[in-house]
């Protein structure tokens, strides 16, 4: 296996008013191709601004972030914006879905951008829905689906086009704890199924139990970086998922609660 | 990313916010309204005053001058039969003929038995009579005069106004009776027009000189008038098209001569002769191509020291007095527009304030900035080409209103006395009340509406469009 981010000496001092705030000092690290990740620490540690710099949200206030072979914190915008296109998948804490579009849509969306033509762009993002338990809701609009269901999404939109790298960034923070297993199940099933590398920001110390790789951030620093062996990760899972794996998975889960903010 | 997929993306915008869309729209509306109606009204009184002129005279023609001691330069070369042929070579010329007048001449026509009937030939012009069909003469009958025709010493080949038959009057009736004159136009108990004495196809015609020599006999020189064709009367040409008569310059310079042969007066000037002290033809009329050509022409001639006349100096007046108004008109409509185009502004400001997480979500998923940037220039073009279609058939609804207000209000059964008002609204734009439209929309004009409704759309969503491709995507995401 082949490191397919890598970051070296990354720093990023946020200014606030006339005060200095150093939210990353010196990280560096690198995350292995295919692998599950977790970024966790306690918050204000910068764990979200790690992921932002990663998925080159923001520019560094110094050091690289590579992903591939590319170095994209030397990337102009428009780089930018086709690389995500070609290469990288979101996924939202608050879902993010656009609320004119359908389902089926906001699927869709980033191979709109990419410019595949409107009815194939369709048979995908449907497809990818009913991999997610969502086809028969394919043409509703989010403010008609629960928080659960939003989320399941936006999962389908950042594995559409089967992208290298997944960004996540609390993905199951608005959500119960039933509908968190249930996501967290099929985006890992997914990630595993397509070898897409999985970079994900939790603060539920638990949930990171199921990775390949927990990297634990404090005070803008890597606190740790922990490869999990495989024993432990099936123990986890099985734990994690008992509930899920009986089932085998229904449709439409019962127990998904709409958003509450 | 399609361009399609950025109208629909776009379109679908605008559907959402439909009542926001609705009063931008209607903005624009009143815009593209205003000025469209404000130029048509300039359009209608320019047109209209174009009829006027050509009803006033000739709008191709020019006059030239040259009475003795009229033009205020001391040095004006002889205006010859050289010099008509130099301006004949100038470009876009298409005619010259000197309108030749015997001045000091008195000549009677006659006819009927014993001369009974009689008019004084005082409309008498050689002419060019080459240069007639190119000078927009028209004929009812006959032909102008060609060289090929033969005629006698003493005939007089003539080309008469449409009405020269009514000029002559009966000798035998005294002046207040009231049968001696006859005029075009009357008719008889029974509704019959009355027939002028004179038929000219087939009554013998003869102009007769009668002067007087220095011992105070009569002496008087007679030939035949020979009516070869019959003008149509356009009073914008001359009078003499009516009931007047015209002849070959030569013609009426030899009778010239032999009226002064007659009276023994060999001082008198011929005029048009060269070698004489005159200063040439007095009169002199020049046909130009276009209207557009005739201001250069005359200037050309002017530049030869002659003064001249043409109905472009006045025409260029009343362009000017119109092209004012319609610009007080047209700038307030501007203003209207203007605030229409903040209206866009501020709706794409807001719209792209509530999409601020919208934009960023985009930009993270990968969608370029030029895309977004250009998915609000097409939502506020859209604005602005809608605004403009709704404005363009209001404006030609209204067109229509203004054009049939008398019809209208008749059907309505109201008596409108809209003089006053639209002198008001009109303000110096002249030739209202003429019984033509009042509004005309030509297609360009529709064209104009539409592309500059769009136009002023997509340039008010500049600003807003930029600010929105500006947005950090990761404070988009977190805007809420």
């Amino acid at each position: 296996m082949s490191a397919i981010i890598r970051v070296e000496h990354l720093r990023k001092v946020y200014k606030v008013g006339h005060e200095k705030v150093v939210a990353l000092n010196d990280i560096n690290l690198s995350i292995e191709q295919g692998e599950i990740c977790c970024i966790v620490g306690p918050s204000g540690s910068g764990k979200s601004t790690l992921l932002n710099q990663l998925a080159g949200l923001e520019k560094p206030t110094r050091g690289s972030v590579y992903i591939g072979k590319h170095n994209i914190s030397q990337m102009s915008e428009q780089e930018l914006a086709k690389f995500r296109q070609a290469h990288l998948g979101f996924i939202f804490q608050s879902y993010n879905l656009l609320p004119s579009l359908t389902a089926a849509e906001n699927v869709a969306l980033p191979l709109m951008f990419k410019g595949v033509p409107r009815k194939q762009r369709m048979e995908l993002a449907v497809q990818e829905l009913k991999r997610m338990g969502l086809g028969k809701r394919a043409g509703h609009k989010p403010t008609e689906m629960s928080g659960g269901q939003q989320q399941r999404v936006g999962i389908a939109r950042a594995f559409v086009s089967k992208p290298k790298v997944i960004f996540a960034d609390e993905p199951t923070g608005n959500l119960d704890s039933q509908t968190t297993k249930q996501v967290l199940y099929r985006m890992l099933n997914m990630a595993k199924e397509h070898n897409i590398t999985f970079v994900m920001v939790t603060h539920e110390r638990e949930l990171s139990a199921v990775a390949d790789r927990i990297i634990t951030i404090k005070d803008g620093n890597v606190e740790s970086n922990l490869v999990l062996d495989e024993a432990s990760k099936q123990a986890a899972k099985q734990e994690m998922f008992r509930d899920i794996l009986e089932k085998q998975m229904p449709d439409e889960p019962n127990t998904n609660q709409p958003l509450q903010k | 990313m399609k361009i399609s997929d950025l109208l629909r993306l776009s379109t679908d915008n605008l559907r959402r916010r439909k009542g926001r869309t609705a009063l931008t729209v209607i903005g624009v509306v009143v815009g593209t309204f205003s000025i469209i109606i404000m130029i048509s009204l300039g359009i209608a009184s320019n047109q209209q005053n174009e009829e006027m002129l050509a009803s006033w005279g000739d709008l191709t023609q020019i006059t030239i001058y040259n009475y003795p001691g009229s033009s205020a330069m001391a040095e004006v070369p002889t205006l010859d039969d050289a010099m008509l042929d130099q301006i004949r070579s100038f470009s876009n010329v298409v005619g010259v003929t000197p309108m030749y007048q015997a001045m000091n001449m008195t000549a009677i026509a006659y006819s009927g038995q014993r001369d009974r009937y009689m008019t004084y030939l005082w409309e008498m012009y050689g002419v060019d009579m080459d240069a007639m069909e190119a000078m927009g003469f028209q004929l009812i009958s006959g032909s102008f005069v060609t060289s090929d025709m033969k005629f006698s010493k003493k005939q007089i080949p003539v080309v008469v106004g449409e009405h020269f038959a009514y000029s002559f009057e009966d000798t035998r009736k005294s002046y207040n009776s009231g049968k001696r004159q006859r005029y075009w136009g009357e008719t008889d108990a029974l509704g019959n027009p009355i027939p002028p004495f004179v038929d000219i196809d087939k009554d013998k015609m003869v102009l007769r000189l009668t002067a007087y020599d220095s011992n105070g006999n009569e002496k008087t020189k007679e030939y035949e008038l020979v009516v070869v064709g019959v003008f149509l009367q356009d009073d914008a040409k001359g009078y003499f098209t009516n009931s007047g008569l015209a002849m070959r310059v030569s013609d009426l310079k030899m009778l010239s001569r032999e009226y002064q042969t007659l009276s023994g007066n060999r001082s008198q000037v011929v005029m048009g002769q060269s070698q004489n002290q005159s200063n040439g033809y007095e009169s002199v009329l020049v046909k130009v191509d276009d209207v557009d050509h005739v201001a250069d022409v005359e200037q050309q001639i002017k530049d030869l020291g002659y003064e001249t006349y043409s109905m472009t100096q006045i025409r260029e007046e009343m362009q000017a007095n119109v092209a004012k108004s319609q610009m007080i008109l047209g700038g307030t409509a501007a203003v209207a527009l203007l605030v229409a185009a903040l209206n866009i502004a501020n709706t794409m400001m807001m719209s792209i304030y509530e999409r601020t997480k919208e934009i960023g979500v985009m930009k993270v998923l990968g969608c370029e900035v030029k895309k977004i940037r250009n998915m609000f220039l097409i939502e506020a073009g859209a604005i602005g080409l809608l605004g403009g279609v709704i404005g363009v058939a209001l404006s030609y609804l209204a067109s229509a209103l203004l054009n049939n207000l008398p019809m209208i209000s008749a059907m309505l059964g109201v008596n409108l006395d809209l003089s006053g008002l639209m002198g008001g609204l009109m303000g110096g734009m002249g030739g209202m009340g003429m019984g033509g439209a009042i509004s005309v929309i030509p297609p360009w004009l529709v064209l104009l509406g539409l592309g500059f409704s769009t136009l002023v759309g997509v340039l008010s969503g500049l600003w807003p469009a930029v600010r929105a491709t500006k947005i950090s995507a990761l404070e988009a995401i977190r805007h809420e």
